[in-house]
């Protein structure tokens, strides 16, 4: 642009369009959700949702109270079904294959989605039991493989030099920040290919919620995760991508780099300013 | 401090460094007016005044830094505030450059080479509207008028071409010589000034549509 004056220069810069974003290859996404329509009875909560969830990255989804995305996440892995007023429908792809078919079983894919709750949840056991519980069920009786199981769990959860000499004491005992990564653990024993996370530390204090970043940041090098956030700091730490939720619509879905320093929708601008919402 | 208190603390930013830009105009107008006569007691004003354009910066360092790490903005929030601290500096040079100027002119001879310093009053007097309507670009977020501020800059990149090459066609005597060498400098000077108020237009670019453009 040597022979451009600098109005021109402006002019030119101003009509195109930023950065052309390189498209993930198609086998790298992980969940396609496909013209989503979710009813709570008459209520409309979600609203024709497209959204593709990418391999081994972060993806956040923010929004006010109410906006639907909790309800997107308990679809991912069909626990919005258990409540009976549910109507669905569209298409959510995982791995190419409609988890909304009847024909897929929900334990298949719940062996693969793994969830964590925004408060923790230990089963009234044992630190090992609570991990070993999944394999178990899955019929996994060796007692050295499940050793084998229950530390490498753990070890991914970053709680392992925590609790190692305590293995056999009850779970309640773990402070709350313990408690959560426990949960993680048990949901990595079974080896997901996905993990789904309720808001994860919106009971944890300061600390707490510092380590469970620090291990969401680690388990994206194997796991693609999904993550409800109300704290919208913690979505521009941790995601790849950050979809902003409003009355039951995706507003805007990008990278995060994008929503949070450069947002195209006047809406999401609002919102993470604190404008609204 | 509420989020609303917050906003309002960006509005106070904002008019906080159009203050700071209203000195240092004053303080280019005050060169300006007294570049010709080369008034020694203005031009010793000038340069010890600079210090609380210097302080200003610092005050509006502080103070954004402040807000940053207590609100945590982002995206348009962000940029304001980051839009603040790079402007605060651009002025904050702009006023060092006016110094260098009433440096420069303490050591000029009044009765030498006076169209030549005509020809940097009136390149001067073009730098000084830039700087103006840069602030006023600024002040109104209206991305044409910082567009425009980089037309002008051309102008005056011109301008400085043309001095220059005349000055070193004078076939100068000794004396001359650091004469030319003095206006050579005051030129260079106040084309600067002209660049910082491109800076500062084109960071009003980025304060309003996030996007970098190089106007220079």
């Amino acid at each position: 642009m040597g022979m451009l004056t600098a109005k021109e220069k402006v002019k030119v810069e101003l009509q195109s369009e930023s950065k052309v974003e390189t498209v993930p290859a198609r086998d790298k996404i992980v969940y396609d959700t496909k013209n989503l329509n979710l009813w709570y009875g008459k209520d409309h909560a979600l609203k024709n949702i497209n959204l593709s969830v990418y391999e081994k990255e972060v993806t956040a989804i923010i929004g006010p109270s109410g906006c639907g995305k909790s309800t997107y996440i308990k679809t991912l892995n069909r626990m919005v079904q258990l409540i009976p007023i549910v109507k669905i429908s569209g298409d959510i792809e995982y791995r190419g294959r409609n988890i909304l078919d009847k024909a897929y079983k929900v334990e298949d894919l719940r062996t693969r989605v793994g969830m964590v709750f925004q408060k923790p949840n230990p089963f009234p056991k044992s630190i090992y039991d609570n991990v070993a519980y999944g394999p178990r069920i899955h019929g996994i009786r060796n007692k050295k493989v499940l050793d084998e199981i229950v530390e490498k769990s753990l070890r991914g959860a970053a709680i392992w030099d925590e609790v190692k000499d305590r293995l056999t004491e009850n779970a309640y005992g773990l402070s709350g920040g313990q408690q959560q990564r426990l949960c993680i653990a048990r949901c990595l024993a079974i080896e997901p290919d996905v993990i789904l996370m309720d808001e994860p530390t919106s009971a944890l204090d300061p600390k707490s919620t510092l380590k469970v970043e620090e291990l969401i940041q680690e388990l994206k090098k194997n796991y693609s995760i999904v993550i409800v956030t109300h704290n919208m700091q913690q979505a521009a730490r941790i995601s790849d991508r950050t979809a902003f939720f409003l009355n039951g619509e995706v507003v805007e879905y990008d990278k995060t780099d994008t929503i949070f320093s450069n947002p195209s929708d006047k809406r999401t601008e609002d919102y993470i300013t604190g404008r609204f919402g | 401090m509420s989020i609303r208190t917050f906003h309002s603390q960006l509005d106070y930013v904002k008019q906080e460094l159009l203050t700071m830009g209203g000195q240092v105009i004053e303080v280019i107008e005050r060169m300006n007016e007294s570049f010709e006569e080369n008034e020694k007691s203005v031009m010793e004003e000038i340069i010890k005044d600079d210090s609380l354009i210097n302080q200003l910066e610092l005050d509006m360092h502080d103070k954004v830094t402040l807000l940053i790490s207590k609100q945590q903005p982002v995206a348009t929030d962000l940029r304001k505030l980051i839009v603040a601290l790079k402007i605060s500096s651009d002025l904050e040079r702009v006023a060092d450059l006016v110094v260098d100027i009433a440096k420069q002119s303490i050591r000029l001879k009044n009765e030498n080479l006076i169209e030549y310093k005509e020809k940097l009053k009136s390149m001067f007097v073009i730098a000084e509207d830039m700087v103006r309507n840069s602030l006023e670009a600024y002040r109104q977020s209206d991305i044409l008028m910082a567009q425009k501020i980089a037309l002008t800059d051309d102008k005056v990149d011109t301008l400085y071409g043309d001095i220059i090459r005349e000055l070193f066609k004078i076939d100068a005597s000794e004396v001359e010589v650091d004469q030319i060498t003095q206006l050579a400098f005051i030129g260079r000077y106040i084309e600067r000034i002209a660049d910082y108020a491109t800076n500062i237009s084109e960071w009003v670019v980025y304060e309003v549509n996030g996007k970098h453009f190089d106007l220079n």
